[in-house]
């Protein structure tokens, strides 16, 4: 199969996350209706359909681990801070889930999702089996979302203030950078999956010579991608708490 | 001087001998961050004639081509000795000397938080210093460039002691560095004057504040290849030797994880001098203060993402390049940014063309230049050609002169009157400006020209290419303009220092607070702090109808220095440790033949480990115990951490000795070369840790323990304790539980 027509051939149709994404879609405009911000939640759905119905799927399916790299952040990183930014400013988290919104767990769960997953058992197991994909995919959201609710939360007042905001994504930027740097120079597979793929689409040899990408530099590529890009996400959120902390009102005391 | 002393006083302290003896140490038992910056700036001063001397031999040998003036050996020498020199004795000193002056003084604060910490800083520059040239007398100074490459720098390639010498002196510049950084957050956090926040920070300030954690990121990493390196030549380990198992690229990204940053560390200093100096000058306030403030933040966090950029020519791979390509191009915006704002602050201002201005606008022009060629390099395939020639000489030095330097000679007349109490020369300033400018262009500008007429680095000598000849004689001739505008520069210094013009209080019409006090200010700095409510308190004063907008609330929140402290220095370590538990997962990744970690005796471990780990709930205990003054509990619980954190210390000492006793060593291969100093440096941090406990133990015991003081610093301990646990739960996840689950 050359490169065009796997692009063109390759997307996944897949009919339950179709339907999830447009119950998601209804669900949405019936709990907010004008309230919300329907341009991000759009996003968000884009951005999860680019990760489970185009090609970048079939890719991170059984082939490319930095394809599974590209899924992970755009489901740890991009999507649950979307999601997020949907919500109407008035949304508040249950009482009962109060205890989710400690710094510390929201700190846990954004590093937890992209160390957890990279144990060579479990990343391998991801990549196998569909029920464990789907396990992953879950906890990615939600750990995802328990990370952005720190910095990210609709009301002012549940949110971090700005400087505390850029040590906790500094702090957790490092700790993904370490893990990146890992993945980056790790002679032996983290993922050993990837190194023999099941060619199921008939793609493996474009991959390897047309494309270049033997498992090696996959899987260096994927550390890099882990940790450069998502290195950037993160600055580009420590900007943001910057200007949100020069435009801010408040006194010093709450800022520090 | 200190203003409460009378002058029949003062004559009669001069006249008594026994008192007078106080006045000969007074500048060597100095803690007042005055005194201090100006010995970092004397220091610094002398450093940069002495490598500016070796860089006049280094331009005389190649100023004609086939030229024997210098031995090979001895251009290796100092051409190492010239970056060393001026990167860590010149640039460095010289510019935390300012930030010493000034900074405090800015913020409204009487000193550094930490004055003894901040002589200890001071006094380990000379010391580095003395340790380096020592190598001269010790068998040769270090000749392998500034950045000492692996496998060269091992002994079986250089054997004499210059690049121990080097390591070690570079290693202390590193402690008092860290200690620098860590005493400017301290004072930035916890020592500012009532109304100055955060968000009213000058620039200079505010930079500074920033620079100091780009400080404690990448000199810890620094440090621990030099720890490396030190252990490779005295105790025959083997981190950067290829033939026994090592790894020489892992010294390369070592040494630019550091290097690159140590680029922005310098460079953000002079940064913040030109953002006070350009609006002064230009009578306007800074154009966007919060895009310059926020792209200081931006470039810190990408400086430590670009390294690679040093080493497309090691052969990284394409991935590797291309990512780092990207990142290299990407921290162009924020100084462009920074160069805009800059600009656009001199746009429609009343430019007054003082001599620190003059060097601001040239600063620009060059530095605007040096980016240029910079963002260039950023691309590999430009790099291939041009990395190892003249072209990348020319680039860093429009860095390192061009703008550091440039930004120094601005921002010495603009603060000498507040140092002195009087103004440089106008007239001399102007020589050496123009000494400079003409000097410098003319020695580095046509150096882009050679290296793209392939003109390599670090060539002793060259020959007779067309070309090649007039274009080496012209940036020979540049270095004497250059000198002759030092010569004038140091004629102007000691000129004024006694003759030049009084200054007064605020002679260029400042806004800032450090001139808002006497010139030279009082020992206390401040009699009393103006009224802060913006970022131009002095503006608000003199035009009370016309004031800047209130910059958010007037509180301030200052948290404890010590607390403050302990933290800085503790991220500091995490750099450190970091570094060697990555170098140690390196070599776990590439198996050896000989011991590995199946000689280790995990169960054994685990129960040293739990003695370790409780120690923290030991050290907790006391800590409550103190709380609720239980003086004898306190002592108990305290008594019980330390026996806690001895028996773990005596565990990994039976450890090494049962290692030893199987004639496994530090030499034996890479498992034991990175065991050893992974273990080997947490145990020191244990031990350091313990020394500090008993001394708190012993103060509690003669019942020091009731002071508020003593219970910030037993907080401080307290903290450095848990870390060392935290410390060991990698080193034991990695070093001994890894293994296991693989």
């Amino acid at each position: 199969m050359t490169t065009y027509q796997f692009f063109t051939t390759a997307w996944t149709w897949n009919s339950f996350v179709l339907v999830l994404s447009i119950l998601a879609f209804v669900g949405y405009f019936a709990a907010f209706g004008q309230r919300g911000k329907p341009l991000y939640f759009a996003a968000a759905l884009i951005a999860f359909l680019l990760a489970f119905v185009s090609p970048l799927s079939a890719l991170a399916n059984s082939y490319l681990f930095s394809a599974h790299m590209v899924q992970h952040i755009l489901l740890v990183l991009i999507v649950p801070a979307l999601l997020l930014l949907s919500l109407p400013r008035s949304f508040s988290l249950r009482s009962p889930l109060t205890y989710l919104s400690h710094p510390l767990i929201g700190w846990i769960a954004g590093v937890g999702a992209m160390w957890l997953w990279h144990a060579p058992t479990l990343c391998n197991a991801a990549a196998t089996s569909r029920n464990v994909s789907a396990i992953q995919t879950t906890s990615l959201l939600i750990m995802g979302s328990l990370f952005w609710w720190q910095v990210l939360a609709p009301r002012e007042e549940e949110r971090l203030s700005p400087l505390a905001g850029i040590v906790y994504l500094f702090t957790a930027c490092t700790a993904c950078s370490v893990l990146g740097i890992i993945l980056t120079f790790a002679p032996v597979s983290i993922c050993p999956v990837y190194q023999h793929p099941v060619d199921r689409l008939g793609i493996l040899s474009t991959i390897r010579s047309s494309w270049g990408l033997t498992s090696d530099r996959d899987q260096q590529i994927g550390g890099l991608l882990m940790w450069v890009p998502m290195c950037a996400i993160y600055a580009t959120a420590i900007l943001a708490q910057l200007a949100r902390w020069h435009s801010s009102p408040h006194p010093e005391h709450s800022n520090a | 001087m200190n203003g409460t002393t009378t002058i029949a006083e003062f004559r009669e302290a001069v006249l008594d001998p026994a008192k007078r003896a106080h006045y000969r140490l007074a500048w060597l038992s100095t803690v007042d961050h005055k005194r201090i910056a100006v010995l970092y700036m004397l220091t610094g001063l002398f450093f940069f004639v002495v490598g500016g001397v070796e860089a006049l031999f280094i331009r005389l040998q190649l100023a004609v081509p086939n030229n024997h003036f210098l031995h090979p050996d001895t251009f290796n020498q100092l051409f190492t000795m010239h970056g060393t020199t001026m990167i860590f004795l010149v640039a460095m000193p010289a510019l935390f000397g300012f930030v010493n002056y000034i900074l405090p003084l800015q913020i409204g604060a009487r000193d550094m938080a930490f004055p003894r910490l901040n002589a200890f800083g001071f006094w380990c520059q000379p010391f580095g210093g003395i340790l380096l040239h020592f190598s001269i007398l010790a068998g040769g100074a270090p000749a392998v460039g500034w950045f000492s490459y692996a496998p060269l720098s091992e002994t079986p390639y250089s054997s004499n002691p210059g690049i121990d010498y080097w390591a070690v002196a570079l290693f202390v510049l590193g402690l008092g560095t860290i200690s620098f950084a860590i005493n400017t957050i301290a004072t930035v956090i916890s020592c500012r004057g009532p109304g100055m926040t955060m968000r009213r920070l000058p620039l200079f300030t505010w930079m500074n504040f920033i620079n100091s954690f780009l400080i404690l990121i990448a000199l810890p990493v620094l440090n621990a290849g030099l720890a490396m390196i030190l252990i490779d030549r005295q105790l025959d380990g083997h981190f950067f030797l290829p033939f026994r198992g090592g790894s020489a690229v892992l010294w390369q990204h070592i040494f630019w994880a550091f290097g690159h940053p140590e680029v922005y560390i310098v460079v953000l200093p002079a940064f913040g001098m030109i953002s006070e100096m350009i609006p002064v000058f230009s009578r306007k306030p800074i154009f966007g203060y919060e895009f310059v403030a926020a792209s200081t933040v931006a470039i810190v966090v990408l400086s430590s993402l670009v390294w690679g950029h040093h080493m497309f020519t090691v052969g990284m791979g394409r991935a590797m390049d291309l990512f780092f390509i990207i990142t290299s191009m990407l921290i162009a915006i924020p100084t462009g940014v920074k160069v805009l704002n800059w600009s656009a602050t001199m746009v429609g201002g009343r430019i007054r063309f003082d001599v620190p201005m003059l060097f601001c606008i040239a600063f620009l022009i060059q530095f605007t230049l040096a980016g240029l060629t910079g963002v260039s390099h950023a691309s590999a395939a430009l790099d291939w050609q041009t990395k190892n020639s003249y072209f990348l000489v020319a680039h860093f030095h429009f860095v390192f002169v061009g703008a550091i330097v440039f930004a120094m000679l601005g921002a010495l007349p603009y603060w000498f009157p507040k140092m002195t109490g009087r103004m440089m020369s106008e007239s001399l300033g102007r020589w050496t400006f123009w000494l400079w400018v003409i000097g410098f262009n003319l020695t580095f500008i046509i150096q882009h020209v050679l290296g793209l007429y392939g003109m390599p680095r670090r060539i002793f000598t060259y020959p007779d290419i067309p070309g090649w000849g007039w274009m080496n004689m012209v940036s020979t001739i540049g270095v004497f303009f250059m000198s002759a505008g030092s010569l004038v520069l140091v004629w102007n210094i000691a000129h004024s220092f006694f003759l030049g013009k009084v200054a007064g209080d605020n002679p260029w019409n400042a806004w800032t607070l450090e001139w808002a006090t006497t010139s030279p200010p009082p020992h206390e700095n401040f009699v009393a702090l103006p009224p802060i409510h913006s970022r131009r308190p002095l503006w608000d004063i003199e035009n009370p109808d016309r004031r800047d907008p209130v910059v958010g609330d007037d509180q301030v929140f200052l948290p404890d220095h010590n607390k403050t402290g302990i933290l800085a220095f503790l991220f500091s370590e995490v750099g450190f440790f970091g570094t060697l538990i990555l170098a140690y997962l390196y070599f776990y990744a590439h198996p050896q033949p000989g011991p590995g970690p199946k000689e280790l005796d995990v169960p054994r471990t685990l129960i040293f480990s739990v003695c370790l780990f409780s120690s923290s709930f030991t050290f907790w205990r006391s800590e409550v115990a103190l709380t609720k003054q239980r003086r004898g509990s306190m002592l108990g619980w305290l008594a019980l951490t330390i026996v806690l954190g001895a028996v773990f210390l005596g565990g990994q000492a039976n450890e090494y000795w049962k290692l030893f006793q199987s004639g496994v060593d530090l030499s034996t291969n890479m498992f034991s070369t990175t065991f050893f100093t992974l273990t080997g440096f947490h145990g020191l941090h244990v031990l350091l840790g313990l020394i500090a406990l008993l001394i708190f133990l012993w103060m509690a015991w003669e019942g020091d323990s009731v002071s508020p003081k003593f219970d910030s610093g037993f907080k401080c301990v307290g903290y450095y304790w848990h870390f060392v646990d935290v410390v060991w739960v990698f080193v034991l996840l990695t070093v001994y539980i890894l293994p296991l689950v693989r």
